[in-house]
């Protein structure tokens, strides 16, 4: 195996070391502050409504989100964005339904919400299975999506590339628990927004900051091969695909569960809204101007530039650094090269250290505790050590298959799979189990059964893993949707009705009554501070407690 | 860790019931409810004119900027008024209500304690 490939870009290594070193440092330091399961799982609870926004934001746009979307502009146009409108408009689902009655109701994982007022043990075992599929796919898509990068823009083999992101991702985890990844997120979202906003002011000086003419020279550059639009189709060129898709994108982020633990680790309620809206405004911004590198891109490199941006344009906005900081071999074009392609490497570290971490809570938190141990009273200690073991153990894994599996390990693939699950499967489950009074036990089981099963089915049959002899036709000529979502997220909420209505009524130890008032108004939340009371409210009349309605 | 105040128990389902309680429901769900069908039909039918009205979505509202990129960015200003208005009203009518009725159900408590 060889190390380093002809080509190794000297000014790329040198960011790229110096990024790690921040990190590696940060890390240590969360490590002197960890006391227990509170700080590993959740920061001990610390972090401002701001930076967990800025977090949120660093846990969220993956290098799919930059490099991918960006190239997806480059090569179609417009379909790249509306990738960009699904995930942002995702945010209002987190904001209205999940986002404050999370962080309420659960103490570190999504598994404490759904399990809160159910039957602990099988509420508690689809949750985990929901968590570690989702983040299964996702994880190992993004590590192949590194090895990829790393190896086209820095010179090192596929392997050494994700075995080395794959090695700083677990001593984040493993060391500096929530408070090394938080803020390893934190860094990544401040380079990723001040890098893009240089580039964008690169390309529209170019166009005297004027968009609409860079959009009317992107188009000007196309050529008769080309695929590039500026309206839709090219892309996703089914429609009921593109619905599918697009219910899938609003409704999945919602049940991803790297997403959803981030509210853990705010004090309360009050900052994890507020967490919400500032994700918002960081990640709106940096879709907008993902926009004007895809068409700065497809303006500036135009036809010639497609095979040089390699599979779905991954390389483009690198390539556009180049050309921007002054063309290839240029020190200006290296080293704006490099910075982009360290962004992208700090990028993807962030994403898939918040995956770990999550699919380490689900094991350590959901299976070992409730599971192996059967509730059983067990110290801190003990869950730490077994969530550093689940978080080495996946992390081996997913390095393993990214690695045996190679660059041509369908990515787009897995990722669609991670929204579908987390989209038919975590939400439909958590929805119900906040908001419906009824809802139990076998309605939980039924609801995230039939959300993995479905989309798992439905993308194993699905055109993108049996492309057919030309590359058009699906195993079977009836079925030809490539996202399962418009499908499998009904099925997801007709599981949990269909086992609601089939299951016994809940006679578990806390009541819906319980979940519903702590969850709207933080009661008892986790690590809250006692409401004081003074000679003023002892006037207030107490409620009566038999008013029946 | 010994908490200072330990938490009086609460009547949960009196807590439910309580007029405080169910005014913050009533109030979030006059916001909580139309905001969510507006945004989720006016991002859906984004969707589904960039799916079966692809040239309406490609003609040009001026030169290179289409209709499609325009709707877009109403999606953009949507989250961002929404998330605004959302945060605003949650801390001007939410939270004072939300306060109210945890203070009443931690009364209680404290009263049920007293006497037995």
């Amino acid at each position: 195996m060889t190390v380093l490939a002809a080509s190794v870009n000297v000014e790329a290594l040198v960011i790229f070391a110096f990024v790690l070193g921040i990190t590696l440092a940060i890390t240590y330091w969360a490590s002197k502050r960890m006391t227990g399961a509170d700080s590993f799982f959740a920061a001990g609870r610390s972090i401002t409504a701001f930076q967990n926004g800025l977090a949120i934001s660093g846990d969220y746009l993956s290098a799919a989100s930059f490099l991918g979307i960006a190239g997806l502009i480059f090569i179609f146009g417009f379909d790249g964005f509306l990738y960009s409108v699904g995930f942002l408009v995702a945010f209002l689902t987190v904001m209205f339904l999940l986002a404050e009655r999370m962080r309420n109701a659960g103490k570190y994982t999504i598994a404490d919400v759904l399990s809160f007022r159910l039957n602990e043990r099988p509420a508690r075992t689809a949750a985990a299975a929901g968590t570690l599929t989702v983040a299964a796919f996702y994880l190992i898509a993004q590590m192949v999506g590194a090895g990829v990068l790393i190896q086209a823009l820095v010179g090192f083999d596929f392997s050494v590339a994700v075995l080395l992101t794959g090695v700083f991702m677990l001593m984040y985890v493993i060391f500096g628990g929530m408070l090394a990844t938080t803020w390893v997120q934190i860094i990544k979202a401040c380079l990723l927004m001040v890098g893009i906003l240089i580039m964008s002011a690169f390309v529209l000086e170019r166009v005297g900051f004027n968009p609409i003419e860079l959009f009317n020279r992107a188009e000007a550059n196309t050529t008769a091969e080309s695929t590039f639009s500026l309206g839709p189709g090219t892309f996703l060129s089914s429609p009921v695909d593109t619905v599918s898709l697009g219910i899938a994108l609003v409704l999945g982020t919602a049940g991803l569960p790297h997403i959803l633990i981030r509210f853990f680790t705010v004090p309360d309620g009050k900052a994890a809204r507020g967490s919400v809206v500032i994700a918002m405004f960081i990640i709106g911004g940096f879709y907008i101007l993902t926009t004007f590198i895809g068409f700065g891109a497809r303006a500036f490199l135009g036809q010639e530039g497609v095979a040089a941006a390699g599979t779905g344009g991954n390389l483009a906005a690198p390539n556009l650094a180049q050309f921007l900081g002054g063309g290839e071999g240029t020190f200006g074009g290296d080293l704006f090269l490099a910075v982009i392609a360290a962004v992208a490497f700090a990028t993807i570290l962030a994403v898939v250290a918040g995956l770990v971490l999550s699919a380490s809570g689900a094991v350590a938190h959901d299976i070992w505790t409730s599971i192996i141990r059967k509730g059983k009273p067990h110290s801190d200690k003990e869950e730490i050590m077994v969530a550093r073991i689940a978080a080495t153990s996946i992390g081996a894994i997913s390095i393993a298959i990214a690695i045996i599996g190679g660059e041509g390990l369908n990515v787009s693939f897995m990722v669609g799979l991670a929204f579908a699950v987390a989209a038919s499967a975590n939400f439909p489950a958590l929805v119900c189990a906040l908001s419906w009074r009824r809802f139990n036990t076998t309605g939980a089981v039924t609801g995230v059964t039939f959300g993995i099963v479905s989309s798992i089915f439905l993308v194993i049959i699905s055109p993108k893993v049996w492309p057919g002899p030309d590359g058009e036709g699906g195993m079977l000529s009836f079925y030809d949707l490539a996202n399962p979502g418009i499908i499998s997220i009904p099925l997801g909420f007709f599981g949990c009705w269909l086992g609601t209505v089939l299951g016994k009524p809940e006679v578990g130890q806390r009541s819906f009554d319980e979940l519903y008032v702590r969850s709207e108004t933080g009661l008892q939340a986790e690590g809250s501070v006692l409401v004081p009371t003074g000679p003023a409210a002892a006037a207030t009349p107490p409620p009566a407690v038999a008013g029946g309605r | 860790m010994p908490d200072p105040t330990p938490e009086p128990p609460i009547d949960w389902v009196a807590a439910e019931r309580s007029p405080e309680f169910q005014a913050l429901i009533a109030a979030k769900r006059r916001f909580v409810v139309p905001a969510t069908v507006f945004f989720l039909s006016w991002y859906i039918g984004f969707i589904l004119l960039a799916g079966y009205a692809k040239d309406f979505m490609a003609s040009s509202v001026y030169e290179g900027l289409t209709v499609g990129y325009c709707l877009a960015l109403t999606q953009f200003a949507m989250v961002g008024i929404l998330g605004v208005a959302y945060l605003r009203r949650a801390e001007n009518v939410y939270d004072p209500l939300a306060a109210q009725a945890a203070q009443v159900a931690l009364d209680a408590g404290r009263d049920g304690e007293a006497r037995s």
